[in-house]
């Protein structure tokens, strides 16, 4: 068995290992989160041909995911997850932003595939979170 | 390059027989022919795109973290066996 762990840790470089072997492990909260940012995505989406529902909803989903961001973003040893989740950040601030634009309001075509984005993204970060070592 | 050529390489990428590109591609030659109908402005077109690229970046990353979980499972599961042998 020793033989193996040599053999395993000679295949792989140290900083790999040390950093799978450290890594952080299942936070229900950060779970929690992604969860809701995806569910509110799947919501919000049937409601993007309402005006006012829709500028309403686009500020409170970019509120849940710059909370995501912060609240990843001190973890130790989570630099995966900090870089996902300012992408998926970024995602939704493109939405919110697009909605007080004084320039006029975005379509529903914009509207629908903007949440499209959010969902699949919080989607792939769900995945893998959930699978963290617990 | 014009918006013509670079929808003939989507549709060289949709015809690539690889299922991620080809999706990918689909996606983005929808996306052109939507604002190309006026259902989406070029500003509406340019984000959705770069949507597209930070999709593609978080995949890249949970990717990398997937492989750290595995690999952590194995090194907990050869520890555990370690300390039994």
């Amino acid at each position: 068995m020793k033989k193996l762990v040599v053999i395993l840790a000679f295949m792989l470089n140290g900083c790999a290992l040390y950093d799978a072997y450290m890594q952080t492990g299942f936070d229900n909260q950060e779970y929690m989160l992604v969860t809701q940012i995806r569910t509110d995505a799947q919501s919000y989406k049937k409601q993007c041909g309402n005006g006012l529902l829709a500028a309403s909803n686009a500020q409170a989903i970019s509120a849940k995911t710059d909370l995501f961001e912060k609240y990843s973003e001190l973890i130790p040893r989570n630099e995966n997850g900090i870089s996902a989740s300012k992408s998926l950040n970024a995602i939704a601030q493109g939405l919110a932003i697009a909605y007080v634009d004084p320039k006029g309001e975005p379509s529903a075509t914009f509207c629908k595939l903007k949440y499209s984005s959010i969902e699949n993204a919080a989607y792939v970060i769900q995945h893998v979170v959930g699978n963290r070592p617990r | 390059m014009n918006l013509d050529e670079l929808q003939q390489q989507l549709v060289e990428l949709v015809n690539s027989g690889d299922p991620v590109f080809a999706n990918a591609a689909q996606q983005v030659n929808e996306l052109t022919e939507q604002a190309k109908a006026g259902q989406l402005s070029s500003a509406e077109l340019k984000e959705i795109l770069e949507d597209m690229q930070r999709q593609l970046s978080i995949i890249n990353e949970m990717s990398q973290l997937e492989f750290k979980e595995k690999l952590n499972t194995v090194l907990n599961g050869l520890i555990t066996i370690a300390a039994v042998v």
